[in-house]
């Protein structure tokens, strides 16, 4: 039985990579392994039959490197598939069981040891906790939304803190004050309340205990600023399994999103310092969020990709939000950008992906930050089937063209299949494809993007006969905004 | 053919009759057994009648006398053979005396008070207002008692066998609460194979917890006579200051037969054998003489041979002596006087004395009332601690008794004493804190106003606080578990019970037995978990101090085969015994703990089990700590130790009344199966019961109801939620919120005299 340290140790031609996941992220983990000469098992369930990571699996798979499962999210299935398959390594992709620290563990732990190519399974869950976070950050002296940082039991004390953000508030001139009260034990927005008079704040925060109890069983709340006006930033971090020389491919802006705060247009670098002017020193936020995020990579060993989230406020105060201890869609915008010095020369298609599936499997990052150079602007769209005029809401349907203008700064990267027509499935999120644009400046990019989105053919219709919905127009709208403040 | 007129005349056809009556008796007693003696009397018996028939006999009633006396004769000489289990067919047997023919020989007068023949809410439970009068000299004087006890009407089908409903124990004990009320004695009788196994409105284990321990504190002399005493139906109506047994009666944990399918492992519909069942009925020492042994009974009244039935009339006058007896015996020793006492519970004792032309008035002071409850509960609080091994050294015993008796007068001085006061100061102290507060701010109040107008420091210590870290020394969400289940390392998944209803995932074994707890995480559903785990886990780490460890369970009854399996058991658990008790925090609030261990031998209880109880009980009553009895799991009452299981039912309930009524606190939570006599007594009747999820509680399981009433189990039948709508139970934990739950519950309930607060 082979031990974790003998699997690191192995070649990357032995190994061979579950591919836990599907549609667009699936194809690129595996053309990443292609491209490392890895093997790779891929895996779909009834819906997907038709998804193009299907018939790529298919058409570039070795022996073993199919199989259908009844769902992406039982992880007994997909550990019983690794088996046959014989699989050393698992890759969740996004979504899915990318940021469980349990399948992480059970991954490695189990009898039949594999390489979870993520963070180890303690990172994942010292950085999941969005509290652990915070205090970390603190800790290192990273700047975070001020508010408790650990969460309050005890009424008096949360109408003290709450009373302090508001005076805060006041002092930092924001006009409107807002106070965030929320179950430390919640999540994706449940157990969520602003508050902004201090009077009714004992209502509020007595019907969020309430309801942490019930749904959480742990009354624990936290009091935060509200931040309202602010630009999304991240940035990309990699390291190796070493845990000891993270470096960063730049920073990404992803401040245009629908209602429902989902991302749809990702830009790279964060700021344009240059062509335009912001009301701070944006060329100093920058730097400032890449150290911070590095410092907290370097304090805790990262040890593979992963994304710091930050918010900026207008007046360039940049908040650590949280921290992705996943790859994230939107990591082919930085690699376009970026340019790795390795062995004497150049690489310019940066494949992150690649980097991922290599340092995960044990093999040393090869390159410092020195050898990472930035150049140009990238763009990235996620063409949805949606109704932006209402409320985001997904179109279902079949698409009968899809068709694009191939071009030398544009990548396409979609499962949905062009030679023939699509049904979308109902069961997983419509996105449709990622298209990443480069252009050497801000200008151009721009200008690339309106003409890529001005030759783009999508039609459809659904079962009532009704013309496919996109966000096509809303991204052409959006052109114009980005980067700016 | 002519037919022969039939000469017998009248009078000697009732009395051939009745000698027929008495042969199928006898053959149905003995199943079997003595058969030629009884072939003997049939064919006498026939010769008799043939020829009486014809007329051929010159004095037929000189031959009937002699016929008689034959049947009387052998009778006797099969007395000598009687063994357990014909007695068991002699209580059961249609021609055994009933409650109405007690009522109608053994009393001058009475009155049925809950209900008439099948107009009753239990026809099985017969209550009545009797009265004895008794005469000393020329003066007659009328004394009322209240008669309660089960009806089995000579196998009249809507009796039940005398098989009590739960509402019928109800009825029971309002007409007990009636009789104190009214100052008068209560006489039971206990004529039932067990009590009727259904969860209604109250359960059968509900109900019998509450008489339990209603009758553990009645204020009024109780007398019990028991012909067939049937565990918990028995117990229902038991408890009381003498306790009194027909000498062919049965007092049992078990019937025979339940024994029998138990100990051969039966499955439902499968039948013992008769030598299996004989064999159970011996080894259980369920007979009157073994329980005068053990102590669990205080006299025995003497039947005729083969046991009474209603023509005993002789009988009857001896069992009204003997409750009047009991009753004058109860009422006297709490006499106030005790010269005049002690001459007067002698002249009673007398078995020569004729109780008819005696008077002894049964009416109590309020302080006789008080030593005859104190009386009786050190009586039960005294019973079966030979049937444990106390391991205790000698010298550790004794250290113990030396503690408690130089504790004492430190306790009251501690708490009765300086607690009080203690009180009283920091009371007058917090008034003096506030008058110096209000003084210091008027005084001060122009130099804030001053200081609060200058900018600066202030808002600097805002940003701090808002941005830097803070303190935080009570992480508890982090390694939330200081013991995991061992099968946590076994790399192997799981299937939720629940799957098919709600689609849980399967789990994986390290994930399901370390971090989730045992957990379904999408049903919740709860897999057992091992005792240490609750131990570990639910109190403070390191604040666990187990007593008695050494007190062992063993074999009382020498149940043959029965100290092996014991053994395996100890051996199994590293424990002595199925009970742990210890004292333990939660959050520095101290508490004696009883755990009933279902890991052990399905976690019965027996006589090692009670007396850790009842000393559990004495501990948190004499440290005013809070009393948990935690139950991981309890089958029910030891069957192999019989009536010294049995008598853990009232004997736990009184010490846990007597803790009570102390002031504690005293909480039972339920975590597995929790079923028959503890949850019927010392379990059940707590007024703070919690279960966790994983719970099913009630009184008899599935198949026992199956077997005994005949109905089919919905499903779900004892699972907590359906013992909490019952009102059984006051709210139902998930086992991750143990802790937290039962420190709220601490903080919330309290008690009198606890003062952890």
């Amino acid at each position: 039985m082979l031990n974790l340290q003998d699997l690191y140790a192995m070649p990357l031609e032995s190994h061979k990579v579950l591919v836990a996941n599907r549609g667009e992220i699936a194809m690129r983990i595996m053309r990443a392994c292609r491209k490392l000469g890895v093997a790779f098992t891929a895996i779909y369930t009834e819906e997907d039959a038709a998804s193009g990571h299907v018939r790529l699996a298919r058409e570039t798979g070795g022996e073993k490197s199919l199989y259908r499962v009844s769902s992406y999210h039982d992880a007994n299935e997909l550990m019983s598939v690794a088996d046959e398959a014989g699989c050393t390594a698992v890759h969740p992709g996004y979504g899915f069981f990318a940021e469980d620290f349990r399948f992480a563990r059970r991954v490695m732990k189990r009898d039949r040891t594999m390489i979870f190519i993520g963070p180890s399974w303690k990172i994942i869950r010292e950085l999941g906790d969005k509290i652990n976070t915070k205090r970390l950050a603190r800790s290192l002296g990273v700047p975070t939304v001020p508010g408790s940082d650990r969460p309050i039991y005890d009424e008096m004390e949360a109408e003290r803190i709450a009373r302090s953000v508001f005076e805060f508030q006041e002092q930092q001139g924001i006009r409107r004050p807002l106070v965030l009260v929320k179950a430390s034990a919640g999540g994706g927005g449940m157990g969520i309340e602003e508050v902004y008079d201090i009077d009714v704040f004992r209502s509020v925060y007595r019907r969020i205990r309430n309801y942490a109890l019930r749904q959480f069983k742990d009354e624990g709340v936290l009091i935060e600023q509200r931040i309202t006006d602010f630009n999304h930033l991240e940035v990309q971090v990699v390291s190796d399994r070493t845990g000891r020389n993270p470096v960063h491919f730049g920073t990404r802006n992803c401040s245009i999103q629908s209602t429902g705060l989902q991302k749809r247009v990702e830009v790279a670098p964060g700021f344009a310092p240059g062509p335009i002017t912001y009301s701070f020193d944006a060329a100093k936020v920058l730097t400032d969020i890449v150290d911070y995020s590095l410092t907290m990579a370097r304090k805790v060993g990262y040890d593979n990709v992963g994304t710091w989230e930050w918010i900026v406020t207008r007046k360039g105060d940049p908040f650590l939000m949280e921290v992705n201890t996943r790859i994230q869609v939107e990591n082919g915008v930085s690699a376009c950008i970026s340019r790795i010095r390795k062995d004497g020369r150049v690489i310019d298609d940066v494949d992150l992906l690649a980097e991922q599936v290599r340092i995960g499997l044990g093999q040393p990052l090869g390159y410092t930050q020195d050898d990472i150079s930035f150049d140009g602007v990238g763009v990235e769209y996620r063409l949805i089937a949606e109704d932006p005029d209402n409320r985001f809401t997904p179109w279902v349907g079949r698409i009968e063209r899809f068709q694009w203008k191939p071009q030398p700064w544009l990548t396409m990267l979609t499962h949905v299949p062009t030679d023939e027509p699509y049904e979308i499935p109902t069961e997983f999120d419509p996105n449709l494809a990622l298209a990443i644009i480069w252009g050497k400046d801000l200008a151009e990019a721009r200008a690339r993007g309106l003409s890529f989105l001005d030759d783009l053919r999508l039609e459809g219709r659904n079962n009532a006969g009704e013309e496919l919905k996109s966000n096509v127009n809303f991204l052409r709208a959006n052109t114009e905004r980005i980067l700016r403040f | 053919m002519r037919r022969v007129r039939n000469k017998m005349d009248n009078n000697i056809e009732k009395r051939v009759q009745g000698l027929t009556d008495r042969l199928t008796y006898a053959r149905d007693i003995f199943a079997g057994k003595h058969e030629e003696d009884i072939r003997l009397l049939e064919e006498k018996l026939a010769v008799f009648v043939e020829r009486a028939r014809r007329g051929e006999l010159a004095d037929p009633y000189n031959d009937v006398l002699g016929l008689e006396e034959l049947f009387a004769f052998v009778e006797k000489r099969l007395e000598n053979a009687v063994t357990p289990m014909d007695k068991v067919r002699i209580v059961r047997h249609p021609q055994r005396i009933c409650l109405r023919d007690i009522l109608e020989n053994v009393y001058d007068n009475f009155t049925e008070v809950g209900g008439q023949d099948e107009h009753s809410l239990d026809p099985s439970m017969l209550i009545a207002r009797a009265v004895i009068t008794r005469r000393r000299g020329k003066k007659t004087y009328t004394q009322s008692v209240m008669v309660i006890g089960q009806e089995k009407g000579h196998g009249a089908e809507f009796r039940n066998g005398g098989s009590v409903k739960p509402w019928g124990n109800a009825k029971a004990l309002h007409y007990m609460n009636v009789a104190e009320t009214e100052g008068i004695p209560i006489h039971t009788y206990i004529f039932t194979p067990g009590s009727y196994p259904i969860e209604d409105y109250p359960g059968a284990a509900q109900q019998i917890a509450r008489n339990i321990y209603g009758m553990a504190g009645l204020r009024v002399p109780i007398v019990a006579v028991i012909s067939e005493g049937g565990s918990g139906g028995a117990e229902a109506i038991g408890l009381a200051d003498k306790r009194l047994m027909l000498s062919h009666g049965y007092y049992s944990v078990i019937s025979p037969e339940g024994a029998a399918a138990i100990e051969g492992r039966l499955k439902a519909g499968q039948r013992a054998t008769p030598e299996l069942i004989e064999h159970c009925a011996g080894s259980l020492k369920i007979t009157a003489q073994d329980n005068l042994a053990f102590g669990y009974i205080d006299r025995i009244v003497q039947e005729p041979p083969l046991g009474a039935r209603p023509y005993h009339f002789d009988f009857f006058r001896s069992l009204r002596q003997e409750v009047l007896r009991a009753t004058d015996e109860v009422v006297l020793s709490h006499r106030k006087w005790p010269g005049f006492r002690g001459l007067a519970v002698a002249r009673v004792r007398n078995p020569e004395a004729n109780l008819d032309e005696m008077h002894t008035r049964w009416g109590l002071s309020a302080s006789a009332k008080d030593s005859m409850v104190e009386h009786r509960q050190q009586k039960f609080l005294r019973l079966s601690r030979e049937a444990a091994i106390d391991n205790r050294p000698f010298m550790a015993k004794n250290m113990a008794a030396l503690q408690d008796w130089l504790s004492e007068p430190w306790m009251h001085v501690k708490y009765d004493f300086f607690r009080k006061h203690q009180r009283k100061i920091s009371t007058f102290m917090e008034e003096m804190g506030n008058e110096v507060e209000m003084v210091k701010n008027r005084l001060l109040s122009p130099w804030y106003k001053m200081t609060r107008r200058l900018p600066g420091r202030q808002t600097e210590d805002k940003a701090q606080e808002l941005t830097a870290l803070s303190t935080w020394t009570d992480d508890s969400r982090r390694s939330r578990w200081n013991y995991l289940s061992p099968r946590y390392k076994i790399d192997r998944t799981l299937t939720c019970p629940n799957s098919e209803s709600y689609g849980c995932l399967d789990l994986w074994g390290p994930d399901l037995f370390a971090e989730f707890a045992g957990v379904c995480s999408h049903c919740g559903h709860h897999f057992p978990m091992e005792p240490e785990w609750y131990v570990k886990n639910v109190f403070d780490v390191e604040s666990v101090y187990e007593f008695n460890g050494e007190i062992e369970a063993g074999n009382p009854l020498a149940f043959p085969g029965f100290e092996e399996r014991i053994a395996e058991a100890q051996k199994k658990n590293n424990t002595k015994s199925g009970c742990m008790t210890f004292e333990a925090r939660i959050d520095g609030i101290k508490m004696v703990v009883a755990m009933l261990m279902g890991t052990f031998r399905g976690g019965s209880v027996g006589a090692a089990e009670g007396y850790k109880f009842v000393e559990a009980a004495q501990r948190a009553q004499k440290k005013r700590y809070p009393f948990l009895a935690y139950v991981h799991g309890t089958a029910g009452i030891r069957i192999q130790e019989g009536t010294n299981g049995v008598i853990q039912m009232p004997r736990c309930t009184v010490a846990v009344r007597r803790y009570v009524e102390s002031g504690g606190l005293y909480m039972v939570l339920y975590d597995t199966n929790s079923f028959a006599g503890p949850v019927a007594s010392f379990l059940g009747c707590s007024p703070y019961q919690f279960a966790v999820r994983s719970s099913n509680i009630g009184f008899a399981g599935p198949g026992v109801i199956k077997e005994t009433t005949g109905m089919d189990i919905p499903p779900k039948y004892h699972r907590s939620y359906h013992a909490l709508s019952r009102g059984h139970i006051q709210g139902i934990w998930d086992r991750r919120q143990i802790r937290a739950n039962l420190k709220q519950a601490l903080l919330t309930i309290g008690g009198r005299n606890l003062y952890y607060r």
